[in-house]
């Protein structure tokens, strides 16, 4: 979900709800590095059945690691997929079931998002390769003689990240590598005898999280579900923990990495003496052994993970949902949803946010606080599930409607209190620093025009502290030395990069201000020797540029500027808050430049509403009607995303029209709204793919349609702008800005793509087709044999099999026969390049090397279906749950209870 | 006149009879109007009920069964009759009977019909103590406590309107499962019929796979020693009346002295003798009862050599229990 902060918000919030993930590591004994041995009991004290991965958590963080250079081929950033996937399944230890979601098409109201996040990224990595061309050309007439360093940056072209796309050679790949390494796990690893793996890659439609959710819901419905199945699931995006409160599934952890990781390190937990967590957040468990022999830590820190426990932020909203006295019985798991989809307010994938409400400014209790007022009025829940009660909606939306001008005038208050204290800070900084500052630079820098004309360190050690950090990241601390890993850092930032997340961390990718810095002379002839200013965002770090030429292999941690990035990766795309800083409309160019534009249609004053209608949509500020109309379809984007995450996705095609939310006052009489939804059909993956990408990524789409994106005379050329504006829309950042990009017309599109299919290739053609997940196992598990027998015995009975909960342990589901198979055959990695293990006989899964295509697949896999259900899936517990001992302390409960009264009115009740 | 010694218990203790696994072979139902039907259309699934649901709610509008006719075995062979024409195989079995009760080759046994509903005639017309609940109420909160807890279809299938709306449903005691199964006690082989009350997740789809019944049971709340030893007697029933058709669980719906269902708890039928043992005051001994069983069964087997209606009888607080010919065949 695009919320920046959320998870933040989440954890200061409610601060119970996480806690560090014991993890045994891998010992070495006599040079050799001995594995974990997973069969073990897990360490972290509760054993867990399923663990589904939101792989696109795994693939992009390896497609660009922090801590090494990115990968130099596919084979190689399989085998960095492979390390972390063992990693995290090292951690979590399923015992019943590994689900792997791969992103499939997804939705259309998510396209447009993809799309805006694809054009900035190809935008940004063309930008640094034309820096890096040129930095390296000027690196050399500077420096007289040729310089690896150089030839190195000019012949790097930035790995293209919108290839992890469904449809591209590359997803080919992944689903073909992946495939391997489950059946390799289960050949080999007695740990995963009994572990089903689903492999759900991205021939099959739906985005990887929505995805996993389908399956749980699937296995809810059936009768012989386990309710008390314990869930893991792994990803980055902050809602998956919505995912988790929405499966009503109390036994629920979500799994990530500790973003937050550098910052907590530094301060111990007062209690127990550890690090990771906080006091708060201590549950006083024994120092973990690092694996058996409690070996030193070794060279090389992992970036620890964290568990976020859904059941506890059940036990928080228990207290905080609960308003005693209504005539309707309390229902946990209906105030759940309706939590959830206040939270969407505040922000999704699907819709912008709306103007008033900001996860910064606690806009999620401003919601909280009027749903409180209004439970007596409602007399029931918003949702049922996944539902909207647009009678009940409409009151909530008038309860912040009375609110919004406030909001408005007390966002811009607090700017300016911001402003100025920031502003008294610097002047005294500045006349701390005396002299030694003013060798050189304007004056008076901004804040987005980082003074590079003097190396950090040459300033005193200075680095000038930064007026507004945003949120969520660290910074390097002024006056302290810059760590070895820093230095590696900012060398490992400034020449690998990957472009997508680069896009996010700041408008100047860091060879352009390098090569800023060359211009103003400041690196000279010195510039192998000498430091150098990594401008990766607000903030500076320093490094010496031998870290220039350093091998790339020395271990690095992330820093600032990449934990903002991995902060961002989670948050996702930002949605923007209007009037959150200043500039208005502007395009690249200007957001680039030092000046913000002047904001025009500054919400805190009065008129706001007509000039915001006036400039973002175009419109008569006269035009009542419209604003109502984008209101109604925003209100249409509330129904559709909830049904989303409750029920599955309830329109292929369906997306919210416009770039920008209407205010809360523009929804009225939503009690005669009438939604309805038709499902559609999903997009075939080159229709994605031509859909999202922007002209600059057309190698991941087959030849023949690539003259439709950068052909003039192409009947679509419209939908592939290469330059397009971005309204910073109130934010600081580009990236944080709204691109404003042409939707595309599906109709034409089709029509378009339709004159050149006839010319596909045969491969090309089957990778467009859809796919279908895997299920694989090891033939000790019980479920081979009935496989086996049912698909493979003499008399080969019927074509597909229902699955028996109690034979296959839990799994519901249909397997069908995969027609192609050859027994006795073995396991090869299927890119050829790379060296990995093969197995001699595999029970699994062939490949042929040669053509990337899985020619065979063995008795243990085969196609799984998810049982569909005809019905609603209820948002309710099942019987027989079994909770876990409450968390919460009575005082904890008592200061949620108390919080819950208080809290979200500083604008008047509703 | 024959006659079995019930004394002395001690010698059924050790007689380790063996209990086979009851299997079921076949079903019928009642529906609402109590009309017999040879399949399983009043199969209930159990959802929780909502904790403090009032029982006594609803008892006005009682649609009560009359079972003052004798039905006999009647629905029981009938199905068997139905399982056999099917097949085209005898059913073999020493005894086959009603749950509760326990038929030649087989004996066919049954309660004395016009005994009970002339004992419980003089149970309802006394007067409840103290200005508590009446007989018929007490009944009532049993069949309350069912409709609360009882779904017409899997949880999937059910519309939540249905499940939220249980506590307004009217009770209605006409609508019964009926489940048969094979099963055996030492040298006896069995068939017994018995009304179960749900099915915990779904019958299995193989047919040798055990069922995951659920027998449905109200309790007063146990506030002393005194309702202690009450319950664990009360235990003994819950237990022999499951484990006879194979019920794996009991739950149990604690309710006030009012009626007000407070708390529910979900006991496995396979550890209630060992949890009398262990940790209650054991008054009984699971062992001693499925030797004494075993042992009767053997002994009626033996007795009843030649056809006719037999009875067999236990007069209260009778040392014997006495079998004799009342009809030839
Ligand atoms: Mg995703």
């Amino acid at each position: 979900m695009g919320v920046p902060a959320l998870f933040r918000w989440l954890s200061q919030k409610y601060p119970k709800i996480i806690s560090s993930v014991i993890e045994e590591k891998s010992t070495e004994i006599d040079g050799h590095e001995v594995p974990v041995d997973t069969s073990k009991p897990n360490p972290n004290g509760e054993e867990f059945d399923n663990l589904y991965l939101d792989m696109n958590g795994i693939v992009h963080p390896c497609s660009h690691p922090e801590d090494r250079p990115p990968p130099a081929t596919e084979g190689e950033m399989m085998q960095a997929i492979f390390e972390y996937t063992d990693r995290v399944a090292a951690m979590v230890r399923p015992r019943k079931l590994l689900l792997i979601a791969v992103d499939g098409v997804a939705p259309r109201a998510k396209m447009n998002q993809q799309r805006s996040r694809r054009f900035r990224s190809a935008q940004e990595a063309k930008e640094k390769d034309e820096d890096n061309a040129e930095f390296a050309k000027m690196l050399k007439s500077q420096n007289g003689d040729a310089h690896e360093f150089a030839d190195s940056m000019a012949q790097k072209k930035t790995w293209d990240s919108n290839a992890i796309t469904p449809g591209t050679p590359f997803m080919d790949k992944l689903a073909a590598s992946l495939r391997y390494w489950a059946a390799y796990k289960v050949n080999t690893d007695p740990a995963w005898a009994k572990v089903k793996i689903i492999i759900s890659d991205a021939t099959v439609p739906g985005e990887g999280e929505h995805k996993i959710m389908e399956f749980i819901r699937s296995q809810r419905s059936s009768p012989e579900h386990d309710p008390n199945t314990r869930h893991v699931l792994y990803g980055l995006d902050a809602d998956l923990i919505m995912l988790g409160l929405g499966s009503h599934e109390p036994h629920f952890r979500v799994l990530r990495e500790d973003v937050f990781f550098q910052e907590s390190k530094a301060r111990t937990c007062k209690i127990c003496g550890q690090k990771g967590h906080m006091a708060e957040a201590c549950k006083g468990l024994a120092k973990p052994k690092d694996g058996e022999f409690d070996e030193k830590d070794k060279a090389l820190p992992l970036k620890p993970f964290i568990w976020l426990h859904v059941s506890v932020l059940r036990e928080y909203l228990e207290a905080e949902l609960y308003v005693p006295q209504q005539p309707f019985r309390f229902d946990l798991e209906r105030a759940l949803d309706d939590w959830v989809f206040m939270c969407f307010f505040v922000g999704n994938d699907f819709l912008p946010h709306l103007p008033s409400l900001d996860i910064r400014e606690d806009g999620i209790d401003t919601l909280i606080a009027i749903w409180r007022d209004n439970i007596p009025l409602m007399g029931g829940y918003v949702v049922k599930d996944g539902v909207v009660n647009l009678e009940r909606a409409q009151l909530i939306l008038d309860g912040l409607a009375k609110q919004e001008d406030a909001i408005f005038r007390r966002r811009k208050q607090t700017e300016e209190r911001r402003d100025a204290n920031a502003k008294r800070r610097k002047v005294e900084q500045e006349n701390r620093n005396g002299n030694r500052n003013s060798t050189g630079g304007p004056p008076n820098g901004r804040r987005k025009s980082p003074d590079y004309s003097t190396p950090a360190h040459m300033r005193g050690g200075k680095v000038r502290e930064p007026t507004g950090p945003p949120e969520g990241l660290q910074l390097f601390e002024a006056g302290k030395g810059i760590s070895a890993e820093q230095k590696a850092l900012t060398h490992d930032m400034v020449i690998n990069r990957g472009a997508v997340y680069k896009a996010n961390l700041e408008n100047k990718s860091a060879a352009a201000a390098l090569k800023s810095q060359l211009l103003k002379g400041t690196l000279g002839s010195e510039a192998s020797s000498n430091a150098v200013g990594t401008p990766a965002n607000d903030e500076k770090s320093v490094g010496k540029s031998n870290d220039l030429v350093n091998n790339g292999s020395s271990p690095t941690t992330p820093a600032s500027a990449l934990g903002k990035r991995k902060a961002d990766l989670m948050d996702g795309d930002d949605s923007s808050t209007p009037g959150m800083n200043t500039p208005d409309s502007t395009t690249k160019g200007q957001a680039d430049s030092d000046e913000p534009a002047p904001d025009h249609v500054r919400l805190w004053e009065e008129g706001y509403a007509d000039r915001y209608y006036e400039q973002k949509f175009k419109v008569d500020p006269g035009d009542i009607a419209f604003r109502n109309s984008v209101a109604r379809s925003y209100v249409e984007g509330l129904a559709w995303v909830l049904l989303y995450y409750f029920q599955g996705c309830p329109s292929w095609t369906w997306y919210y029209p416009h770039h920008y939310a209407p205010f809360a006052a523009d929804f009225v009489e939503l009690d005669k709204m009438k939604i309805k939804f038709e499902k559609g059909r999903t997009f075939k993956p080159f229709e994605q793919l031509m859909g999202v990408m922007p002209a600059a990524s057309d190698h991941t789409i087959p030849e023949v349609f690539r003259p439709l994106m950068s052909d003039p005379d192409s009947p679509i050329i419209d939908f592939y702008p290469t330059e397009f504006p971005i309204d910073l829309n109130g934010k600081k950042f580009a990236w944080q800005g709204v691109a404003i990009l042409p939707f595309i017309d599906e109709t034409r599109l089709l029509e378009a793509m339709a004159t050149k299919y006839p010319l596909l290739s045969a491969e090309d053609v089957a990778r467009n087709e859809k796919g279908k997940d895997v299920l694989i196992m090891s033939e000790q598990h019980p479920l081979y044999e009935e496989i086996a027998t049912t698909f493979y015995s003499k008399r080969q009975s019927s074509p597909s099999l229902k699955l028996d909960s109690r034979i296959s342990q839990g799994l519901t589901g249909t397997v069908e026969k995969n027609d192609d198979y050859l027994p006795q055959s073995s396991l090869t990695f299927p890119l050829a390049e790379t060296e990995m293990p093969s197995l001699e006989e595999d029970h699994s899964i062939r490949y042929d090397p040669h053509s990337l295509q899985v020619v065979t697949i063995d008795r243990s896999s085969v196609h799984f279906e998810i049982p569909k259900s005809n019905h609603m899936h209820k948002s309710m517990l099942l019987r027989g749950i079994k909770l876990a001992p409450p968390v919460l302390d009575r005082s904890d409960i008592e200061a949620t209870k108390g919080r819950a009264g208080k809290s979200g009115r500083s604008f008047g009740g509703a | 006149m024959s006659w079995f010694e019930i004394q002395p218990l001690s010698r059924f203790t050790g007689s380790n009879a063996a209990i086979r696994r009851p299997r079921e072979i076949a079903c019928f139902s009642y529906d609402d109007e109590h009309r017999f039907h040879p399949d399983e259309r009043s199969l209930r699934y159990y959802y929780p009920p909502v904790l403090g649901a009032d029982l006594s709610k609803g008892f006005d509008t009682f649609k009560q069964l009359d079972d003052t006719a004798d039905d006999h075995l009647d629905g029981l062979l009938k199905t068997i009759l139905h399982l056999e024409q099917r097949t085209g195989t005898r059913c073999a079995a020493d005894f086959i009977t009603w749950r509760g009760m326990m038929t030649k080759g087989t004996i066919f046994i049954e309660e004395n019909h016009e005994h009970k509903v002339a004992s419980r005639q003089s149970q309802h017309s006394q007067p409840s103590h103290f200005g508590g609940p009446s007989q018929e109420m007490m009944s009532f909160w049993g069949y309350k406590f069912e409709t609360l807890s009882l779904i017409p279809d899997t949880w999937d299938a059910t519309p939540r309107d249905v499940i939220e709306n249980r506590e307004n449903e009217v009770v209605n005691n006409h609508a019964q499962y009926c489940s048969i199964v094979k099963t055996g006690i030492g040298k006896a082989k069995l068939i017994i019929g018995g009304e179960v009350d749900a099915v915990w997740d779904s019958k299995p789809r193989n047919k040798n796979d055990a069922i995951n019944w659920v027998e449905l049971k109200t309790s007063a709340t146990i506030s002393n020693e005194r309702d202690m030893l009450k319950y664990e007697r009360k235990l003994l029933k819950f237990w022999i009346q499951s484990f006879l058709l194979g019920v794996p669980k009991i739950i149990v719906g604690f309710r006030t002295k009012d009626g007000i269902l407070e708390r529910l708890e979900e006991l496995e039928t396979s550890g209630i003798p060992g949890t009398v043992k262990k940790k209650g005051k054991g008054s009984w001994d699971g062992n001693t009862c499925i030797g004494f069983a075993a042992a009767f069964l053997d002994w009626l087997k033996a007795t009843i050599t030649e056809g006719g209606v037999w009875r067999i009888r236990r007069r209260e607080r009778s040392p014997v229990i006495e079998v004799f010919k009342l009809e030839e065949a």
